[in-house]
């Protein structure tokens, strides 16, 4: 049985494709011009509708008009149409070309508001889109087991436009998770972004509607299986719109500007609640209508024998996951409401005498305070800000006094589980491996193992990804190119996760050498036996050399006071003077390294 | 929330160009990812690694300043408190929540008090005065201990490369 690795597979390029798609679809085209041309086109296919002398008389070549030649284009392409759909080849030819559209379209889309996709997103994308594949392959085939080629084509091209909607939400999650890091990202990126969000919202819901008018003809099943995938699309995308939204609202001023107003300061307060609860509402709902629909999956499987035991094998695995996510996050919310209540029942808000007093700002987000809890050791802190830090840890910040919040219902809250939450993540099976025994179900389908090398592009994961394995390609990377660091080529190959990409940066001079490290780092591999390089034939340090042969002039020195104590509006122009001033640094510290060598020279030599 | 972890960053980096405390230089990279700084430390006067100057990476997490950065040299160290790939191993960056060590009392642990600045002072305090107990580099904590002028000839080493003056 073949096993194929998707990551290996040759995918044609878009334009070969698209090119491909077009002359087929004009063969067809060409075809179907040539099949009506016969006169009687209509009576010769055997399973045509009878002719009506309608259209005989249409086609008749006396017959004349300009209004007659306009509907004659009209019925026309309608003609071409009935011949197409008549022929199977015709049917798949137009298929394709349907996808072809949607890829194009989602090519379109992502050059108007991504611009060029980041390696990272790229992985996210192509992993989504292989599971989103597989999954729906199985559930197409073996749960919902059909046996008709209409109902296939007509669930195939339902999940493609699911697929598409839930691919393009992806990869807007990313990319706003992304421009949140940086403070820098123009309007005009945010408003694009929140466009295409809005219409991914509209068109599920657009999509909900048309599972409900399908389901009502079609059953409650029906309908179920249909609605699921849509919903989740739905309350993920409103999820992603409202965390951006507060997040816009979070960084309005650039971090400059204080809060200006008692009442502005009082939404800042609440902003804390509104994102925790929003997160709780979207993921709870999420996950529970997850939940119920993989229940609802495996009931149903099991009324049809024909289920392979795999399948339902990866559903309880997954059914299991959801639940356990769902206990977590009860948990977590139990634990946060018990701190709540803690802080409102045992420590009071300071007052406003002891607001004036204390000039500081928050110390937990450096803004200023208007409102403050106060703690025993008459620490002052934003409510929200306090909340947060207390959910993990039961101390004051400021001078780690031990607070008594102990939740009793749950004296487990501070165990492992909360707190390696991020590594459970990363040390999730990273390897699905379909195997699918198509003749089971319909015979005409063939059977094939498939391995989906499960790329998660978490932040935590590049920071737990294992040191000797990057280490290796590191060091492969730096036997083509020399001059590039070893810690340098590590930390690009975390975020490429492949010596060929990594290679391809630095071809293309997207990775360089730090500037002022470039003539250091010489010998390879130094990061991974420091000791014998360091330990080699070395000379002695501090003996005879000419100290004078180093030039201490080589820097132009900078005005100093122009450098320092200046923080520039602009991202460029910040970026710009912290690297002078870092140049500035070295070679300041160059310098008087060489002088100091050269002076004790000096006195060696004149004692 | 990545969102007020921007605004104690921009805060925090405001703070570092304007009042710099000597022999300190530290700011994101590139702007675009304003999670990742790249530090420059001048070593300690009076020790081994007086007048080279370190460069190191910190990364932040998006729940800043609730968790504490990730730090590591991006040039080569050695000392008993850096791992060999770099990593930085003192108390002030580990999480109350976990203690690898075991021995640290929470006191000395991270909490968002603590900043930047606060940091890469406690790290050239480490360069200065080794803690040999925490085991990140043995080789280097036995040097420390054992055989003192062996240790300060590579890190004599290790300035010179930091200064790109040849060994
Ligand atoms: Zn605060
Ligand atoms: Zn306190």
């Amino acid at each position: 049985m073949p096993v194929i690795s998707v990551d290996r597979l040759p995918l044609p390029n878009l334009k070969a494709y698209s090119c491909v798609s077009v002359l087929a679809l004009s063969a067809c085209v060409y075809y179907a011009i040539q099949a009506i041309k016969e006169p009687n086109w209509n009576t010769m296919s055997d399973t045509g509708r009878r002719a009506t002398p309608n259209d005989f008389e249409r086609y008749n070549p006396g017959y004349n008009g300009t209004e007659a030649d306009a509907r004659t284009v009209g019925q026309f392409v309608s003609d071409i149409f009935t011949v197409m759909i008549r022929e199977p080849v015709c049917v798949w030819t137009m298929i394709n070309m349907a996808f072809c559209w949607l890829i194009l379209l989602g090519r379109a889309v992502q050059k108007l508001v991504f611009g060029e996709l980041r390696v990272s997103e790229h992985q996210q994308l192509r992993d989504k889109f292989w599971n989103f594949v597989f999954y729906k392959f199985i559930f197409v085939f073996g749960i919902i087991n059909v046996q008709y080629i209409d109902e296939v084509l007509l669930w195939c091209s339902w999940f493609s436009l699911l697929g598409f909607l839930h691919l393009l939400s992806q990869l807007s999650k990313d990319r706003f998770e992304y421009l949140s890091f940086s403070p820098r990202t123009p309007f005009w990126s945010h408003v694009k972004l929140m466009a295409l969000l809005a219409t991914i919202f509209a068109l599920s819901g657009f999509m909900f509607v048309v599972s409900i008018f399908v389901g009502f003809f079609g059953g409650f099943n029906t309908f179920a299986f249909m609605s699921a995938e849509v919903i989740l699309l739905s309350i993920r995308t409103l999820h992603i719109i409202i965390r951006y939204a507060l997040h816009l609202y979070d960084i309005r001023n650039e971090a400059s500007a204080p809060l200006n107003s008692a009442e502005e300061s009082k939404v800042w307060e609440k902003r804390g609640p509104i994102s925790y609860y929003a997160e709780l509402c979207f993921d709870l709902t999420a996950l529970l209508i997850d939940l119920v629909h993989h229940l609802h999956m495996l009931l149903w499987s099991n009324i049809f024998l024909s289920m392979a035991s795999l399948v339902v094998c990866m559903q309880l695995r997954y059914t299991g996951y959801l639940f356990h996510e769902i206990q977590r996050k009860y948990k977590k919310h139990r634990n946060y409401l018990w701190v709540r209540n803690h802080l409102e029942q045992n420590y009071p808000m300071a007052t406003g005498k002891e607001l004036q007093e204390n000039s500081d700002n928050c110390a937990i987000c450096w803004e200023k305070m208007d409102s403050a809890r106060k703690l025993p050791c008459l620490h002052l802190f934003h409510n929200t800000c306090l909340l947060s830090w207390l959910e993990q840890d039961t101390s004051c910040p400021t001078c780690r006094l031990v607070l008594d919040i102990q939740n009793p219902s749950s004296a487990n809250m501070e165990s492992p589980e909360l707190q390696n939450d991020p590594q459970e993540n990363v040390r999730r099976p990273f390897n699905h491996f379909f195997h699918f025994d198509g003749s089971r179900y319909v015979s005409w389908l063939p059977s094939f193992s498939v391995e989906v090398s499960h790329v998660q592009a978490i932040r935590q994961n590049h920071i737990a990804a294992s040191n000797s394995q990057l280490d290796a390609m590191a060091r492969q990377v730096q036997t083509l190119f020399p001059h590039i660091p070893l810690s340098t080529a590590v930390e690009d190959l975390r975020s490429t996760r492949s010596v060929e990409l990594t290679v391809e940066n630095v071809l293309e001079g997207r990775l360089t050498a730090p500037v002022i490290f470039r003539e250091t780092e010489r010998e390879p591999s130094t990061n991974h036996r420091p000791m014998s390089v360091l330990q080699g034939d070395v000379e002695p340090a501090g003996a005879a050399r000419n100290w004078d042969e180093f030039s201490t002039e080589n820097v132009e020195c900078e005005d100093t006071a122009s450098l320092g104590s200046r923080f520039s509006k602009s991202s460029s122009e910040r970026e710009k003077i912290l690297q002078k001033r870092k140049e500035h640094l070295v070679h300041q510290a160059r310098r008087r390294y060489i002088e100091k060598q050269r002076a004790s020279t000096r006195t060696e030599l004149q004692s | 929330m990545a969102g007020s972890a921007l605004r104690r960053l921009m805060a925090e980096y405001k703070q570092l160009t304007l009042n710099p405390p000597e022999g300190i230089i530290a700011g994101p990279i590139n702007e675009e990812n304003f999670f990742e700084w790249e530090a420059l430390i001048t070593g300690p006067e009076g020790t081994c690694f007086e007048g080279g100057v370190f460069p190191a990476k910190l990364v932040f997490p998006p729940d800043y300043p609730l968790s504490p950065p990730k730090m590591q040299f991006t040039c080569e160290m050695f000392h008993p408190n850096i791992y060999s790939d770099g990593r930085v191993c003192i108390s002030i960056l580990h999480a109350p929540g976990d203690d690898p060590m075991g021995y640290e009392s929470s006191a000395e642990r991270w909490s968002p008090v603590q900043s930047v600045e606060k940091i890469l002072l406690s790290v050239i305090s480490m360069l200065a005065e080794p803690n040999d107990e925490s085991g990140a580099n043995v080789d280097a904590a036995k040097m420390w201990r054992e055989n003192r002028e062996e240790f300060d000839r590579i890190a004599e080493k290790i300035v010179r490369r930091t200064l790109g003056i040849p060994t």
